[in-house]
């Protein structure tokens, strides 16, 4: 089966992918420096933060000089990390050779952060002033509610239920990449739709702003104005409410379709609207790898093939439908077992039993989680050889050669098809060698030249 | 010279591979696919019998996957 995989890069890798004039412009926003500089890797900050108050070129020698033996490679990763960011800026001089000295917005921006300590544009709104904040439990019940809506909706939209204020042509911009326009039985998951389900949702968040950044050109958004308001939105404290009239009306357009997925809750009083970030929001500059947004998991798998999901969300059944029999469905409870056909169903789908057993292993219910594995290793493995039933014939195209003038040209045609990495099979006793047919010219060619 | 044959490389497990085998000597002389057999676990065939090949296979594992009489 192809594989296809979604790769939800974070946040950094698509500010580093910006075009050098539009990441000048980003740096004059304090937070982003603020945010860049959190997600730097810690040998990176310390170079930072060392030479914040340099203004001359510091010489890379004298920079590698700071490093021990063995924290090379690091070094290099933190230099190329901050070439890529434009932090550091490299200018060669043939008697110093290559120093680096900071981006000037940059440094200036930090400097002040450093010093002045970082005030948002906007203060939250007081709490005597008749506004019933909700609860953080509220806030997180209502984001999470958003949220699955949203991804209810990005999959079923066949069904024509409109259940979120998303225009519809933004669902068709999410779900370019997810559905497929099948004119027979209506929009289907493609198999990059199906891996997206499978993963966690901060992956799933960073694929669904990625796309709406990428597509914010579009619409007459300048990328780089929305990337700098999402920054600073992560920047806010969650729970707390922002009053709406310190927003530009860009902002406040994307205001409302952060608070359809989610990310923001809009309220209404009397005079003003404010708007209160929740944990979605403020997770947005938080790296991939430390993620505090863990579900309470609620998958329990058994040896006997069945599993119990202790949840009521329709979206859950929906992605344990992808890859499970669902049996009955509980109050509490949906109940499933793994099949061989509905396994079938999924690989047909192009869903990887790799990522049928991860999403199972991240989704595992606490009790189970505890255990070690938290999935029985029958079941992993009986996935596994699932999956390779299905793919017990590798076949290629390719060419037979034989009959051979002499081995020293069988063994020149070998090492030949070896280098173009297309020696498929050889055998030396009776000089025959099977070699793929894209490299099949290439030999000919070759071949031509040993028997002048 | 040297001889080139253009075809399809099979690369599979044994029983597989005496599976592929077996179905070339029931066809009949015309429509017979193998052109070598290199060993035990690689096949050289002709180019367009890869889709026949397939599905005879998930015809034959289908025949072997036991589902309960409704």
């Amino acid at each position: 089966m192809p594989q296809v995989k979604i790769i939800a890069k974070n946040f950094m890798d698509m500010v580093a992918s910006l075009t050098a004039i539009k990441l000048d412009k980003l740096y004059n926003n304090v937070f982003i420096c603020e945010a860049i500089l959190r997600s730097l890797p810690p040998l990176a900050k310390k170079y930072v933060l060392q030479l914040l108050y340099t203004d001359v070129p510091v010489p890379a020698t004298m920079l590698e000089e700071w490093v021990l033996a063995d924290g090379v490679s690091k070094h290099r990763a933190a230099i190329d990390r901050m070439i890529q960011l434009r932090i550091f800026m490299e200018t060669t001089d043939r008697k110093k050779g290559t120093s680096y000295s900071l981006n000037p917005t940059f440094q200036k921006n930090l400097q002040k952060h450093i010093i002045s300590g970082g005030v948002l544009p906007r203060e939250p709104m007081n709490s005597n002033n008749a506004i019933k904040l909700p609860s953080l439990q509220e806030l997180e019940t209502y984001a999470l509610q958003q949220w699955e809506c949203f991804l209810l909706q990005l999959i079923n939209s066949g069904q024509g239920e409109k259940l979120t204020g998303i225009s519809s042509s933004m669902m068709k911009i999410f779900q370019r990449g997810l559905l497929s326009q099948r004119d027979r039985d209506g929009p289907r998951l493609t198999e990059s739709g199906f891996q997206f389900l499978l993963m966690d949702t901060n992956a799933q968040l960073w694929y669904i702003i990625r796309e709406y950044i990428s597509n914010a050109e579009e619409r007459d958004v300048d990328p780089a104005e929305l990337i700098s308001f999402l920054l600073e939105l992560s920047f806010h404290v969650t729970g707390e409410a922002y009053n709406l009239n310190t927003l530009t009306e860009v902002q406040r357009n994307t205001l409302k379709d952060l608070a359809d997925l989610g990310l923001v809750k809009l309220q209404q009083g009397r005079k003003d609207s404010w708007f209160i970030p929740t944990k979605l929001a403020t997770n947005l500059s938080v790296s991939l790898a430390d993620s505090s947004i863990r579900k309470e998991g609620y998958v329990m798998m058994e040896t006997n093939f069945r599993m119990y999901a202790y949840s009521t969300s329709k979206l859950q059944c929906e992605i344990l439908r992808l890859f499970a029999r669902i049996e009955y469905q509980l109050p509490n409870l949906i109940a499933c077992a793994i099949t061989k056909e509905s396994l079938y169903n999924a690989f047909d789908n192009g869903i990887t039993s790799d990522q049928i057993i991860t999403f199972l292993q991240q989704n595992s219910h606490p009790r189970c989680a505890d255990r070690v594995p938290s999935i029985p290793e029958n079941v992993t493995d009986q996935i596994r050889l699932w999956e390779s039933d299905l793919k017990r014939i590798e076949m290629t195209q390719a060419h037979f050669y034989d009959e051979f003038p002499s081995k020293d040209v069988f063994e020149a045609a070998c090492d030949f098809a070896r280098e173009w990495r297309g020696l498929l099979w050889e055998d030396s006793k009776r000089m025959r060698l099977v070699v793929k047919s894209e490299v099949h010219n290439k030999m000919r060619e070759f071949l031509h030249t040993q028997s002048k | 010279m040297v001889n080139a044959i253009k075809g399809v490389f099979i690369s599979c497990d044994i029983p597989m591979a005496q599976f592929i085998v077996n179905m070339n000597s029931s066809m009949p002389s015309s429509q017979k696919f193998i052109i070598h057999v290199l060993d035990g676990t690689h096949l050289f065939v002709q180019p367009h019998v890869e889709q026949m090949i397939r599905s005879t296979i998930s015809e034959f594992r289908d025949q072997n996957s036991y589902e309960k009489p409704t």
